[in-house]
């Protein structure tokens, strides 16, 4: 859980440059003496502040006339530098428990997807943040994000291409997907725009093979779908 | 994707457990007792209810106002419904469950651990024997078992059945029968091939392996190449049934919701009394006869079985086999091969325990977006069909009927 926790601040700290809460400055050092539960009251208030604060998400924006691209590239790069060969999990759900590490992966996850998507589906004024990209190039372990508008886990080897402006989404493997709001999109290969309503849960499979035919249905109905598919789901995606 | 809450709920169910192994047995009320059958509703909000009822027959039930809403992160339709109790393999939480439902609720009575497993097929060995056959998990690819005494829910044996593992090119596989036959078990199973995310395959054959029984050796298998995918998971469908005379009927499903191998015919075939391999000099190819693939067979005696077949042209795909409206219901005779179709609304949910025979009436289910969510009542006998109780309100699916007590 230390070494998660530490990862996740390293990784902010690549994103969050010079970010300073409160009267204390929130560093590793503290982090790691937080969870040590060695912090005064003092220190760990400041780590709790910081924890809730939102300054994550203003922190990653950037000034207008810069290249985002730019920085999401460069910021990856760095990223990518520290990072095993796999994408280190991102795993929401899995950290339950750890309630204050959760915190940190829910912000952490929300400034890679607002960072890295380019403010997935809400930058349809700035032309070259029309594509988002969503990649997992794990084998093992499935991705979750969270936005404004949807939550999402993103399966093992799998890429979502999602154009802002048309809706139109390009995936090759799996994803599971829960609106916050009511939001249509029409998938390569299918022909239909598919509304996805808001408080529910769909699984979204698509084979790699411009060929393959790609199945969208409610979690709900998972038990309506071929055992060999269910039983896949239910592995990927430990539903 | 609601893992805090799943784990609050975890918890809170093993705290149930503590407590309900400790407390007497439950206290049913005479209401209740005289319930005969349940149904199991998916709402239009994917809530679930179950109902309990003591006739089919007529009248209306609203699930929301009558039934008890099931945590849907612990249960699903795959459940076994014996004497008032209802058994669930709780995946999440690895263990067997035995409930019961106390006026709008269903309690746990007891639960046994029953790690790493995938439910295939249950089959009741006589008395309150349970024998629960599936994979392992996560990998799918080793046939395990589990024998346990319902009333207490006390394991008396478990292990791994003698079946060969998946090999070459297959990647996992299904159990789609146990049969008691002789002192020994009939297990009829294929393999599957994971093609892409979205895409498998099933083998071309079906395999019947016969086992010792309890010590689960394997003493002979037979293949089988006119169909694949036998039978099916149980615990949501029924596919197969023993005749007057000890015959065992099953289905062979290749068709898109459960063997993808649609080139193959769906089939019904046969085991003769005492026999351990499919009746070579029987196969009744229900998809020549229907011109459609089928999923789903019910004995209505007299060697006569109502099969549940879709319409190819209905539906799209695997993302509209369950919400479109294509499923048709035919009588079936298992002597002449002759197929009469049901004079039924078209009906939807790709996989449903939905027909449940009672003496000379059959009671099939059907879930109509434009006629409604009614239980039909078939007279065997003259073969009319009318109208029986309706389920209104909220009801989206019924999912299974079956009888309770």
């Amino acid at each position: 859980m230390r070494c998660y926790a530490t990862y996740i601040y390293i990784s902010l700290q690549l994103v969050i440059k010079g970010h300073t809460p409160g009267i204390m400055k929130v560093n590793k050092d503290l982090i790691e003496k937080y969870h040590r539960q060695e912090c005064t009251e003092e220190e760990a208030e400041a780590v709790e502040q910081w924890l809730f604060s939102a300054e994550s998400d203003e922190a990653l924006q950037l000034p207008v006339n810069e290249e985002k691209i730019v920085h999401k590239q460069d910021i990856w790069k760095g990223i990518q530098g520290i990072l095993p060969e796999e994408p280190a999990p991102v795993m929401i759900r899995k950290m339950s428990f750890g309630f204050w590490s959760g915190a940190i992966a829910a912000s952490l996850v929300t400034g890679i997807v607002i960072l890295g998507t380019h403010q997935l589906m809400q930058s349809k004024d700035r032309s070259f943040e029309q594509m988002v990209t969503l990649n997992n190039t794990s084998s093992v372990n499935v991705r979750h994000v969270e936005s404004q508008e949807y939550n999402v886990s993103i399966g093992t080897n799998t890429s979502a291409r999602i154009d802002n402006i048309t809706g139109i989404v390009d995936l090759s493997g799996s994803m599971m997907i829960s609106p916050k709001e009511d939001i249509t999109l029409k998938f390569e290969g299918s022909p239909e725009k598919i509304t996805f309503k808001k408080g529910q849960t769909y699984v979204i499979l698509k084979g790699k093979d411009g060929k393959d035919k790609i199945i969208i249905v409610s979690e709900k109905n998972l038990m309506d779908l071929p055992p060999v598919l269910q039983k896949q789901i239910i592995n990927e995606f430990n539903i | 994707m609601n893992s805090i809450f799943n784990r609050h709920i975890y918890f809170f169910l093993a705290v149930l457990l503590c407590f309900s192994a400790c407390r007497p047995s439950p206290v049913v009320s005479d209401e209740k007792a005289n319930s005969r059958y349940s149904i199991y509703i998916m709402g239009r909000d994917g809530k679930e209810y179950l109902l309990e009822t003591n006739s089919l027959d007529s009248g209306v039930i609203v699930p929301e106002q009558k039934g008890a809403e099931l945590d849907v992160k612990l249960i699903d339709r795959s459940v076994i419904v014996r004497n008032g109790y209802y058994y669930h393999y709780e995946r999440k939480g690895a263990s067997f469950v035995k409930y019961i439902v106390e006026g709008r609720n269903l309690n746990v009575v007891s639960a046994t651990p029953l790690q790493q497993f995938s439910i295939e097929n249950y089959q009741w060995l006589g008395g309150d024997t349970l024998l629960l056959t599936g994979l392992s998990t996560p990998d799918f690819s080793h046939v395990k078992y589990v024998l346990l005494n319902a009333v207490n829910m006390k394991k008396l044996a478990e292990g791994n059945m003698q079946i060969p593992a998946p090999s070459g090119r297959f990647d996992s596989m299904s159990i789609g029968f146990v049969k008691p036959q002789n002192d020994k078990l009939l297990v009829g199973y294929t393999y599957h091939q994971q093609l892409s995310t979205s895409d498998y395959t099933t083998s071309d054959t079906t395999y019947i392996s016969e086992l010792s029984f309890p010590s689960m050796k394997l003493s002979g298998s037979t293949k089988d190449i006119r169909s694949t995918y036998p039978g099916g998971i149980n615990t949501v469908q029924s596919s197969s049934f023993t005749d007057e005379q000890q015959n065992y009927y099953f289905m062979d499903c290749p068709g898109l919701a459960l063997g993808n191998r649609p080139e193959l015919p769906t089939s019904i075939m046969r085991i003769r009394a005492g026999e351990k391999k499919a009746d070579p000099d029987y196969f009744l190819n229900f998809s020549a006869a229907a011109g459609n693939h089928a999923y789903g067979m019910w004995y209505l005696g007299n060697h006569k079985a109502i099969v549940r077949a879709e319409r190819k042209d209905l539906f799209k795909g695997l993302g509209d086999h369950y919400s479109t409206p294509h499923f048709e219901f035919y009588i079936t005779d298992l002597q002449t091969s002759v197929i009469k179709k049901l004079d039924l609304p078209l009906d939807k949910g790709t996989r449903r325990e939905c027909v449940l025979i009672n003496k000379d009436v059959a009671y099939i289910s059907v879930n109509s977006p434009e006629e409604g969510n009614f239980i039909w009542i078939l007279d065997i006998r003259t073969g009319s069909l009318k109208k029986g109780l309706q389920l209104a309100g909220n009801t989206d699916f019924i999912l299974r009927i079956d009888k309770l007590r």
